[in-house]
């Protein structure tokens, strides 16, 4: 039973924004999300973060994105790794830079900014904004409330297309 | 919107698992029933407007 309570995602919606906000002082920072390629290997360093990114990047059926503020191109903000299952998108990975974790995080609305692009590119795609991804247990109701999410069973969620748009359009409004 | 707060002791991320073929096979069921009920909501709603505004 605990095994099963470990895995799934547990990235925190913390503030849905536009932008991603300075959490000390509320200034907003506009952002942009990036494809990463193979060559980009090198801006991740293994020790800032948890997962092995750098395996993510390798693995050909995976697109992994960045998020950086326009302002500062060169510091990662978050990451997320994506799937195309030809009918939906699969979030494989998301992940926050570690200085945007926990209480004294830098920026709020990182992990939001990233799923809403998940959902942007599943529209793009033709799969009406269908996004898939595990939770864990705990936070569940989290999602359910801040990204709508629907809860499929178990640990299994997915956004469907009214939420997907929902995200999109707060997120990306050009 | 405003600030969701997080949950306390919480923190980042861990990897989904794979879905098996069954979890798969019974989401893309759910899911082809939204995109059908969605195909429906947007071929109903172009002809409700188009009455509603006619001028006879």
């Amino acid at each position: 039973m605990k095994k099963i309570q470990k895995a799934g995602l547990d990235f925190i919606i913390d503030k849905l924004t536009n932008s991603i906000e300075n959490t000390s002082t509320g200034e907003l920072f506009d952002t942009e999300i990036v494809k990463l390629a193979g060559t980009d290997i090198q801006q991740i360093k293994k020790a800032d973060w948890q997962f092995e990114w750098h395996m993510e990047l390798r693995d050909i059926t995976k697109e992994i994105y960045k998020l950086t503020t326009i302002n500062n191109p060169t510091i990662i903000q978050g990451l997320i790794s994506l799937e195309d299952k030809q009918d939906h998108i699969f979030m494989h990975l998301i992940e926050s830079a570690k200085f945007n974790k926990g209480k004294n995080k830098i920026y709020f609305g990182v992990p939001g900014n990233l799923v809403a692009y998940a959902c942007k590119i599943s529209v793009e795609k033709g799969y009406e904004g269908f996004l898939a991804f595990d939770a864990k247990s705990a936070l569940i109701k989290h999602y359910e409330q801040s990204l709508h999410a629907t809860h499929f069973r178990g640990r299994r969620m997915f956004i469907e297309t009214s939420a997907a748009v929902r995200l999109i359009s707060r997120y990306f409004k050009n | 919107m405003g600030l969701i707060k997080e949950p306390v002791n919480i923190d980042f991320s861990k990897k989904s698992e794979p879905w098996t073929e069954k979890e798969l096979l019974d989401f893309r069921q759910l899911m082809q029933n939204i995109k059908a009920r969605n195909k429906k909501r947007k071929i109903k709603s172009p002809g409700v407007r188009e009455n509603k505004f006619r001028v006879k």
